[in-house]
């Protein structure tokens, strides 16, 4: 049989590739104007190697603690159905709909020498902003929600048949959970890490207001920006868009060598795959 | 793009009377709270203004990623470094001096040492012993991208001569102390938060912001144009190796070679010029109107507030 396309089919791609398009053309336009060599060099200056070394490491952190809280947070919202579960769920979702630098002036003013968390430790000497701290801070603000949200959603689709039946061989919680829930829900939280890794690489307005120092790379494009202008930034701006894609294909990899599916599987191929 | 097509009115067309503006980040609260308003109620025209810092809304000029009407500077020489001449395109060929400024300490009321604050704003104290005080946290702007944050270095060495005190440049560290620079917006949102003690402000922003402060002396406070020669001892060099020389804290406003809205640039240059009255209400100093460049391009009918050309 030969596959024709449905003129619905058509239409939606047309008006999808728009979008596709405007979503792209940025990227594309951006590869346009490389000047590669001129690029290589200012991101091998010391203070650029600093910058990424400060997001990378920053991010790889606060993605640790976002996939050793969020998961739990979001079994406990899937399984438990705690009193007031939607008004707990709206909760994960708020740090989402607040702007990037009103988020930056609430996390101060918890967070700050002189905050509500942040003024005792400051008598014992410890600081949580305009250092590492600071930026691990704004980036599980801004984007622990992609994690818990994502994790949530895979836990649901879970078959709650097949934990029960390993409840009824015996296992206790904790075994379904590492043996059934988790595997099975495991592509909807990868992808929903591997999201919240690229949100906090890319994290500016809070990070500028948490932690200005050490510089993240998006702070130091800022600081490029203001400082020499276009050219300045382009190497920076190229250099978030090469990380944003090696974390797609490390998270890709990860989940191929632990031989879990593909990360992007949950937002396109699984059911053809379940199939 | 598709959007655009559907929501015409997402993107601004070129119409009747339409000033666009670029002005240097510390005037946000003048411009959108003063002046823009008071230009619209006189004139009728539509005022569109942003805030950027004077060196990076420069380069955006150069860069092409902005198209302003009007363009308001925090320091002549921003002008004349990065929009004048043949390498910068003679983006811009004339400006004039608009009004004046001064730095001024400005605390958090709520900081545990604000009562220490006051008693140095009532000349009880020396300013420079509140912040000598262990565990003062104060903030200043970034030298590598305004320039308040250099203005703030000259600041400090004056005023170690000014008092024979030679530990208050000290007080500083390196000049982009990490525990000090923030950008403009950052350390507003710190000290109004309370999260900081101090910082170095214009006095226009303090005025705006309603934020208690402690002036400082001519001699120091670069507020002065008779005491220019004293302020020229100081100099200091960005890391992208510019030299920028002590001056008078003086903000210029040029209509670029980008304008589009030429009819609706002139009056509000025209309005500025007239609104001395009002820049001083919001703590700003007056100046003598004086060009800086070419003074042939400036359009004729600004020339009637012309006094002199502008010599840094």
């Amino acid at each position: 049989m030969t596959r024709r396309l449905k003129p619905t089919f058509i239409a939606f791609g047309l008006l999808g590739g728009l979008l596709l398009l405007n979503l792209v053309a940025p990227i594309i336009n951006l590869l346009f104007q490389a000047n590669w060599s001129g690029w290589m060099a200012s991101l091998s200056q010391p203070e650029a190697r600093e910058a990424i070394r400060v997001s990378l490491l920053a991010s790889g952190i606060s993605v640790l603690i976002m996939a050793l809280l969020g998961v739990p947070l979001a079994y406990v919202l899937a399984r438990v159905h705690p009193p007031l579960k939607r008004l707990w769920i709206s909760l994960v979702f708020l740090p989402l709909v607040v702007p990037d630098l009103a988020g930056g002036i609430l996390l101060l003013q918890m967070f700050g020498p002189y905050g509500i968390v942040g003024h005792p430790l400051d008598a014992r000497n410890i600081e949580l902003t305009n250092n590492l701290a600071g930026i691990v801070l704004a980036q599980l603000f801004v984007a622990a929600p992609f994690v818990v949200v994502s994790a949530l959603a895979a836990f649901t689709a879970v078959d709650s048949k097949l934990e029960m039946a390993a409840a009824m061989l015996g296992d206790s919680r904790w075994q379904i959970f590492w043996r059934v829930s988790l595997p099975l829900a495991w592509p909807g939280i990868a992808a929903g890490i591997t999201l919240a890794w690229i949100r906090a690489l890319g994290e500016f307005g809070t990070t500028l207001i948490m932690a200005y120092n050490p510089h993240t790379l998006p702070v130091y494009m800022f600081i490029k920006f203001e400082s020499d202008g276009l050219p300045g930034a382009l190497p920076a701006a190229f250099c978030l868009v090469l990380l944003a894609a090696a974390a797609v294909a490390v998270s890709m990899l990860l989940s191929r060598l632990t031989g879990f599916a593909d990360v992007v599987a949950p937002l396109g191929e699984t059911g053809e795959r379940l199939a | 793009m598709a959007i655009l097509f559907f929501f015409p009115n997402l993107v601004t067309w070129a119409s009747e009377c339409n000033v666009s503006v670029l002005y240097a980040g510390s005037l946000a609260a003048v411009m959108e709270n003063g002046l823009g308003p008071a230009f619209i109620k006189a004139t009728g025209c539509k005022y569109q203004g942003e805030a950027q810092g004077s060196l990076g809304a420069a380069q955006m000029i150069r860069d092409h990623i902005r198209t302003p009407d009007v363009f308001i500077s925090a320091d002549p020489s921003v002008n004349q470094t990065v929009l004048m001449g043949p390498k910068n395109g003679n983006l811009v060929k004339w400006f004039t001096t608009l009004a004046a400024s001064q730095l001024v300490l400005a605390y958090s009321p709520q900081s545990k040492f604000a009562a220490k604050f006051e008693d140095a704003a009532n000349n009880k104290l020396p300013w420079y012993e509140v912040l000598e005080m262990p565990g003062v946290r104060f903030g200043r702007g970034d030298p590598r991208i305004d320039p308040k944050g250099y203005r703030t270095l000259f600041l400090f060495r004056l005023a170690g001569q000014y008092y024979h005190h030679p530990e208050i440049p000290a007080l500083l560290g390196d000049p982009f102390n990490p525990a000090q620079v923030f950008p403009e917006i950052v350390l507003m949102a710190r000290v109004e938060s309370g999260q900081f003690d101090a910082g170095i402000f214009y006095k226009h922003e303090v005025v705006a912001h309603k934020m208690p402060s402690i002036a400082l002396p001519p001699e120091i406070n670069l507020g002065d144009q008779r005491l220019s020669a004293v302020y020229a001892r100081e100099s200091y060099t960005t890391p992208s190796g510019e030299h920028v020389i002590g001056s008078p804290i003086l903000f210029t406003i040029t209509i670029p070679e980008t304008v589009r809205h030429r009819e609706g640039a002139l009056s509000f240059v025209r309005f500025l010029l007239f609104s001395d009255q009002l820049l001083e209400q919001f703590g700003l100093g007056k100046v003598a109107h004086q060009v800086g460049g070419d003074m042939s391009q400036v359009p004729l009918e600004l020339r009637g507030f012309n006094s002199g050309a502008y010599t840094p």
